[in-house]
């Protein structure tokens, strides 16, 4: 995945600061994808629905998760071998 | 045996490479005719939306995506069994084998772009012609006052909608040398110009983002985001006629109708 | 890991801010307490004058740009309109009611307003 860096550079002296800022330009990057992709997966695509389906992504479930997610995409981060911190 | 379903992809073949989905189920397709439903076995339905769970979807929508063309389907998705899922398959058919062919060798991108409404809004002030507004000066009484203030803001907010519509009206015709399908939604918010969708076919990929990156540098002073390839998850339509190539929508109705310049039948004053 | 569905920006942090922006506008669960039906009703009925107020006011703006109004009219129609408006505000108050409450949801048409 692309991390946007232009101009950004890492210095020895205050290499801490620097290494958070780089964290916290990747962690907005993943937000932004995951936004992305929460519209699509949530909100658009087939939707088939009837008898024989036992669940939807209904309304309620979205803005909720909509919610619950942008909170969870840090905890998610300390997870180990979790898809999303793979290296990309 | 409760499926969890992922897409619906344009063949009776099994997914080459080992999926894993949901629960770290593996994932399979069920032939129907000359298409098939990939899925996975699941226990329970999805109790929470976690991020993790989100992405174990797409993760597998990906996969396919890269060796078929596929329907994604929505997120929670389960059907009751085989049987049913077979039954699902007969009945959208049709609905399924039509689209199918529609987003053939086509990828979704997305593009948002930011602008400071700020301070468009500044420059409009800065421009505007104070010819109209000669008949609310001198504003000394309240009902005047009242009106010009209101007439002021209309003006800015009419100048700033006709901007909108250029800018989104000219990148537009850039982008669509190279789709066959758009969506394009102008000012969701004040600040978001545009948030687009556009069908792209394949060999164009390389063609779209190097307009993409023209635009970026036409119009520096804006922000752009650029997202994809996608399956197809804004272009499926089952049982009504396909958007092809639409203007951009309004997000209101009271927009929508008021935008002709007379308001046909409603003399009020 | 994600493998194609890529998301290039450069500022991330404001298209985080306009996406969650757009989607603020959350639709409202059906609840049927009385005091929120009381309100339910209220909100539609402010919601229907809202859309005519705005109408209103629209019509009156385009006879301005026109020039087709006088000045005496311009004065009436001004003290009308701030009276309305007023009036609204008022209203708005009493129940509780905030301006982005005052709208519906068309489903497919979009919000009315």
């Amino acid at each position: 995945m692309i991390v946007p860096v232009h101009g950004r550079h890492i210095t020895s002296v205050g290499f801490q600061a620097g290494k958070d800022k780089m964290n916290a330009v990747v962690v907005k990057s993943k937000e932004v994808t995951l936004l992305e992709i929460l519209d699509r997966v949530l909100d658009k695509g087939v939707v088939i629905s009837g008898d024989m389906v036992i669940s939807v992504a209904d309304v309620d479930l979205i803005y909720l998760g909509l919610k619950v997610l942008l909170s969870s995409v840090e905890t998610i981060e300390k997870l180990k071998g979790s898809p999303f911190t793979s290296p990309m | 045996m409760k499926l969890y379903l992922y897409g619906i992809i344009d063949s009776s073949n099994q997914t080459e490479e080992s999926i894993y989905g949901l629960e770290g189920s593996g994932v399979y397709n069920i032939p129907y005719c000359d298409i098939g439903a990939v899925v996975s076995e699941i226990s329970q339905p999805i109790q929470e939306v976690t991020a993790g769970s989100v992405l174990e979807h797409e993760t597998v929508v990906e996969k396919l995506m890269a060796n078929f063309t596929v329907l994604p389907v929505r997120f929670q998705t389960i059907i009751d069994g085989r049987d049913n899922l077979l039954s699902i398959m007969q009945s959208y058919y049709r609905d399924f084998k039509d689209n199918l062919e529609r987003v053939s060798n086509k990828f979704e991108f997305g593009i948002k772009v930011i602008w400071s409404a700020d301070k468009m809004k500044e420059n409009i002030i800065k421009a505007l012609n104070k010819e109209q507004q000669k008949k609310l000066e001198p504003a000394s009484s309240s009902g005047k006052k009242f009106m010009k203030e209101k007439f002021e803001k209309y003006k800015i907010d009419k100048e700033f909608e006709a901007k909108a519509d250029k800018l989104i009206k000219v990148m537009d015709i850039f982008f669509s040398k190279f789709a066959a399908e758009k969506k394009l939604t102008k000012l969701k918010t004040e600040n978001l110009l545009l948030d687009a969708v556009y069908l792209v076919e394949k060999p164009q990929e390389s063609n779209f983002r190097e307009v993409f990156e023209h635009i970026k540098s036409a119009r520096s002073d804006f922000k752009y985001l650029f997202s994809g390839p996608w399956p197809a998850y804004n272009f499926v339509v089952l049982s009504k006629k396909s958007s092809l190539l639409r203007e951009p929508e309004q997000t209101n109705l009271f927009d929508k109708v008021t935008q002709s310049q007379t308001l046909v039948g409603v003399d009020i004053i | 890991m994600i493998t194609s569905g890529i998301v290039e920006t450069d500022t991330a942090e404001e298209f985080i801010e306009e996406i969650e922006k757009s989607k603020d506008a959350l639709p409202e669960k059906i609840d049927a307490n009385p005091k929120t039906v009381e309100k339910g009703l209220a909100k539609l009925v402010l919601t229907l004058i809202e859309l005519i107020r705005k109408l209103l006011e629209k019509q009156a703006m385009r006879r301005v740009e026109a020039g087709s109004l006088s000045d005496e009219q311009i004065e009436n129609v001004g003290e009308t309109l701030m009276k309305l408006e007023n009036k609204m505000e008022e209203l708005k108050g009493i129940f509780g009611l905030e301006d982005e409450e005052l709208n519906l949801n068309l489903g497919p048409l979009g919000d009315l307003m």
